[in-house]
């Protein structure tokens, strides 16, 4: 294995997010902040509790989601074709790589990013007393597994996109509208019958549950089921970009 | 150590698009360079020589054929053979936001240069190709001759056994371009295995032992500086002739 050269890759990708510090950790933190406000708090204070605890600590694990999937994807995706763009993506190609290393070295930067960013936003959620951590271990899996799904995700869109434009477009149809109809900001109990049904189905579902059964001990769905879920994702979507990367797809003439 | 073959390349085609837009670059080259060779691959713009540089450094895949260096096919045990190899491309294909001491520590540490080592080497470039007062600057900021050192720098760094320069002195002023020379020369004593294109002919004659021309994919003239030099005349002499020839024939 490639060590000094997968570190190489993440201490650059850690060098490029402080390079852009505001981008890249201060605006996601001032978004979580005042989600945390106005969902947590404002509204918070005027429902009850939900599932068994405080609307904003039910709330909190879902926002940190919520960054931690847009810095996951922004930092593998913009890195990515950047690089293609400039072509610098030939100093990897030419290295001594596997292609299973040049993504892990993708991933991991962005797993790293993304660590970052849920790091500063426990910090800003203790000044909201929103911070609860019953299980760090699994808090830093989960983190971890879901950074490294919306990175892989990310570079999947980087091969593909052919302008700066269109690295929005999952972001747009398919991550944001998932991620709100996840029960970020509900308990599925709130749903009618059929729209529990259909939130069952929904990936996100499971991500933001698993993060929140880490923080706060509560959890709406089969925690097994969505470990198996997260795990066969990462899986299944390191399989699919080692192949991309394989036939070259994009990358290489 | 002369008769083994640092790079050998079996009928290379590279095509490019499908159909109707198909396009062959490179058409059924075969080339041996022996270790310790300087050899000047010479042709005109468009000719095949980035392709076929492209093709031995993983930046595009052979359609068909092979390419071994050092004994290591670069397809099959590409990861091998990548740590043999050191390019400084035509085009500047770097983070434009890198400084020139960024882009040499991130290419040595993606070849697995230890953390001391490689800083001891990025002094040692720095210091060789003059970039003391640019090492801290942006890539963007540098003028093109200052670029051009910063990526023979990166090139360099890891120390490779078949160095690839592809137009490393384009834009760089005289006074550069003969320490540069003096450089590569010094290296190729040294034991290492240099392959160069260049439109400065006159740096091909200098340099080089062998040359090989090609032109419309194809090589057309292989053979040592002296055979192309014959009858007195001078390597831009021959190559203009030769691909003047070549060009009537197509």
């Amino acid at each position: 294995m490639n060590a000094i050269g997968l570190y190489t890759m993440i201490r650059r990708e850690v060098q490029r997010t402080f390079r852009v510090v505001v981008q890249t950790l201060i605006a996601p933190v001032i978004s979580a902040a005042l989600y945390i406000f106005i969902f947590g708090t404002v509204i918070g204070s005027k429902i009850d509790s939900i599932a068994g605890v405080p609307y904003i600590s039910f709330v909190f694990p879902g926002v940190l989601m919520l960054s931690i999937i847009n810095a996951s994807f922004s930092s593998a995706s913009s890195s990515l074709y950047f690089m293609r763009f400039t072509r610098g993506l030939e100093e990897i190609l030419i290295s001594p790589f596997s292609y299973l290393e040049m993504i892990f070295g993708f991933v991991a930067g962005s797993i790293a990013r993304s660590l970052m960013v849920a790091f500063l936003i426990l910090i800003t959620g203790l000044f909201f007393g929103a911070v609860s951590l019953v299980n760090p271990v699994a808090f830093i899996l989960y983190v971890s597994a879901i950074a490294a799904i919306f990175s892989m995700l990310g570079l999947i869109v980087a091969l593909w996109a052919e302008s700066f434009e269109q690295l929005t477009v999952l972001n747009t149809f398919v991550i944001t509208p998932l991620t709100y109809l996840g029960g970020i900001f509900y308990s599925i109990t709130m749903l009618p019958e059929i729209a529990q049904n259909i939130t069952l189905w929904n990936p996100f579902f499971y991500f933001a549950d698993g993060i929140r059964s880490s923080m706060i001990g509560v959890s709406e769905a089969d925690t097994t089921f969505g470990a198996f879920l997260i795990v066969g994702l990462v899986i299944g979507l390191a399989l699919l970009v080692n192949h991309l990367f394989k036939i070259g797809w994009k990358i290489r003439s | 150590m002369l008769d083994i073959p640092m790079l050998e390349i079996s009928n290379l085609v590279k095509k490019y698009g499908k159909g109707k837009d198909e396009k062959v670059a490179v058409d059924n080259i075969s080339l041996s360079i022996p270790k310790g060779s300087f050899f000047g691959l010479l042709g005109p713009n468009g000719a095949g020589k980035s392709t076929t540089i492209h093709c031995i450094t993983g930046i595009a895949q052979p359609t068909s054929g092979t390419i071994t260096i050092d004994g290591t096919d670069v397809v099959k045990d590409y990861k091998e053979a990548r740590t043999k190899v050191g390019l400084s491309p035509q085009e500047f294909n770097v983070d434009i936001f890198a400084t020139p001491e960024q882009l040499m520590d991130y290419m040595g540490g993606y070849y697995g240069v230890p953390a001391k080592e490689r800083q001891l080497r990025i002094d040692e470039m720095v210091e060789r190709f003059d970039l003391q007062e640019h090492r801290h600057m942006k890539f963007q900021k540098l003028s093109g001759g200052l670029k051009r050192r910063a990526m023979l720098g990166r090139a360099l760094i890891h120390t490779p056994d078949l160095l690839i320069l592809d137009e490393p002195t384009a834009g760089v002023d005289v006074e550069q371009r003969h320490d540069l020379w003096e450089y590569l020369k010094e290296m190729n004593e040294r034991g290492k295995t240099i392959i160069l294109t260049s439109h400065y002919l006159e740096e091909i004659q200098y340099l080089c032992k062998d040359i090989a021309i090609i032109n419309h994919g194809r090589i057309v003239a292989q053979g040592t500086k002296e055979s192309f030099m014959k009858d007195g005349k001078s390597v831009e002499d021959a190559y203009l002739a030769i691909t003047r020839e070549d060009n009537k024939k197509s």
